[in-house]
């Protein structure tokens, strides 16, 4: 569980995250959603430490991330999985060295070990048959869904995922949305998503939370989101025919 | 401005300290050694084995044809090829050279993996992104330089001998005995030190560069020219420090 208390970011005196209070349960999908400009990119990287806040805690597991000292974050971070925007592949090597990477630094693994582990892996996300195959030869949805795997690759507790859906078409997007939402459930992960995709809200929000303008405005899950009285968080959904639709309809 | 230059050294030195953190594993780090060496190293070797066959040659006719006084020895001729090109042409200028090929490489690499947040992704997984990328790359660059230096006084040598050789400018004897002569150890380490020096400044200044690139592609560009631009003034400033230091 990640659990976040009076959490204040600003930049160059302009505030970006205002009192942010939030959990983030295990084995659900929790999902950060808010138009571009409204924090959420900011939220995301203040979780994972590449942003330090102003003020506020973050705790991994009741451990708060203010308190740890440099090895206990490194051995956080191995416990974490990161799917980034632009999947973030290492293009110096394979979609097999991608997968390995961290096995390589963070294990003792014999070769054949952290072979059969990149397998399983790849084939969790249905990546079969690519293994030597580098980063820029390989489709968008190629890319998230080795992204995916090495984020898996360590048997993570803690899996963020930086807008998953972007650059990819309709039907990929649902594949890449099932697919953290099984792992979630199968690794019993804590899974925090940032978007701002109405189909993947619907499709996989355990857990969501609406941010406008640095604020946190409302929580709730993917069944009461289209029956909230906050109106930025109505606006926002009404951006979307297909949620616009089907929000007329549950009325 | 003053305040921007000094945030930057603190902050070189800053990454310089994570860069010299123990590695994680010393295999990963030997693996990625080779693969720098053959890298930066090994494929310099055509350029700069080209520029110095060249320069020995175009060096024996400028200083033939200065030394036409008849109370001159030809041999001098050789001796002060030999001496231009250990002293200030094998490292120098080779360094000059190698700070477009090598700073421009190593900036552009590392920027590129910046700006594609493929080192925040090294970073979130615990490993130390500045060790990774650059530790390789400085001691690669640093530790293997000198071989190159050595490769470039003999090329150079062999491009005057063989001037000499077809324009008969001066006698192949005298040229030879002038190469021989009133050798000077001290000024071989002299020159693969400087050479040291100065690929450490290239590869660590242009991993400095690429490792803070903001901004997109553009940025990566402006990484890499930053980095090429301040590498050259600092090699011709760190050449006169060490010259005066080591051979006065």
């Amino acid at each position: 569980m990640i659990k976040v208390e009076h959490l204040y970011k600003s930049f160059d005196g302009v505030p970006v995250l205002k009192d942010i209070n939030v959990e983030y349960e295990s084995g659900k999908c929790n999902m950060i959603i808010g138009a571009s400009g409204s924090g959420k990119t900011v939220l995301l990287k203040s979780l994972i430490g590449l942003l330090e806040a102003d003020s506020g805690e973050i705790s991994y597991s009741s451990v708060k991330l203010s308190q740890m000292k440099y090895q206990e974050k490194k051995q956080l971070r191995q416990r974490i999985g990161i799917l980034f925007q632009g999947s973030a592949l290492f293009d110096f090597t394979t979609v097999l060295g991608n997968v390995m990477f961290p096995m390589e630094f963070f294990t003792d693994w014999s070769r054949a070990q952290m072979l059969e582990r990149a397998h399983y892996c790849l084939e969790k996300v249905n990546v079969i048959g690519s293994d030597d195959k580098y980063p820029n030869e390989l489709s968008g949805g190629m890319q998230k869904r080795v992204g995916i795997a090495r984020a898996i690759a360590l048997n993570p507790s803690f899996l963020f995922c930086d807008e998953p859906n972007s650059g990819l078409d309709p039907h990929t997007s649902i594949l890449i949305d099932r697919l953290i939402s099984d792992l979630t459930k199968e690794f019993n992960m804590t899974t925090v998503v940032n978007t701002h995709d109405m189909n993947s809200i619907l499709e996989i929000g355990d857990k969501i939370g609406f941010i406008s303008k640095g604020t946190l405005l409302w929580q709730g899950d993917r069944h009461s989101i289209l029956k909230t009285d906050c109106q930025e968080l109505k606006d926002f959904i009404c951006s979307n025919t297909l949620a616009r639709n089907i929000m007329e309809g549950v009325k | 401005m003053i305040s921007h230059f000094f945030e930057s050294v603190g902050r070189y030195f800053l990454f310089l300290k994570e860069v010299f953190r123990r590695p994680e594993k010393w295999r990963i780090f030997w693996r990625q050694f080779i693969l720098e060496s053959d890298k930066l190293i090994l494929s310099s070797i055509i350029i700069v084995g080209v520029i110095s066959l060249f320069i020995g040659g175009v060096l024996v006719i400028q200083t033939a044809s200065n030394l036409e006084n008849p109370v001159i020895d030809k041999m001098y001729v050789g001796y002060m090829v030999r001496e231009s090109l250990i002293l200030e042409f094998c490292s120098t200028m080779i360094a000059l050279i190698l700070a477009g090929k090598m700073g421009s490489n190593i900036a552009s690499e590392i920027g590129s993996m910046r700006i594609t947040e493929q080192i925040d992704a090294m970073d979130m997984m615990g490993v130390n992104s500045a060790g990774f990328l650059a530790l390789p790359k400085i001691a690669a660059a640093t530790l293997l330089s000198p071989l190159l230096m050595l490769m470039s006084l003999v090329l150079g040598l062999f491009g005057g001998w063989f001037v000499v050789e077809v324009t008969q400018i001066i006698p192949t004897p005298s040229y030879i005995t002038g190469i021989k002569s009133f050798y000077n150890g001290f000024y071989i380490f002299y020159s693969c030190f400087k050479m040291s020096l100065f690929c450490f400044l290239i590869s660590s200044i242009a991993a400095y560069k690429g490792y803070w690139a903001t901004g997109g592609s553009q940025g990566v560009g402006r990484s890499s020219t930053s980095a090429i631009v301040t590498i050259s003034i600092l090699i011709l400033m760190f050449d006169l420090i060490v010259t005066q230091l080591m051979l006065y």
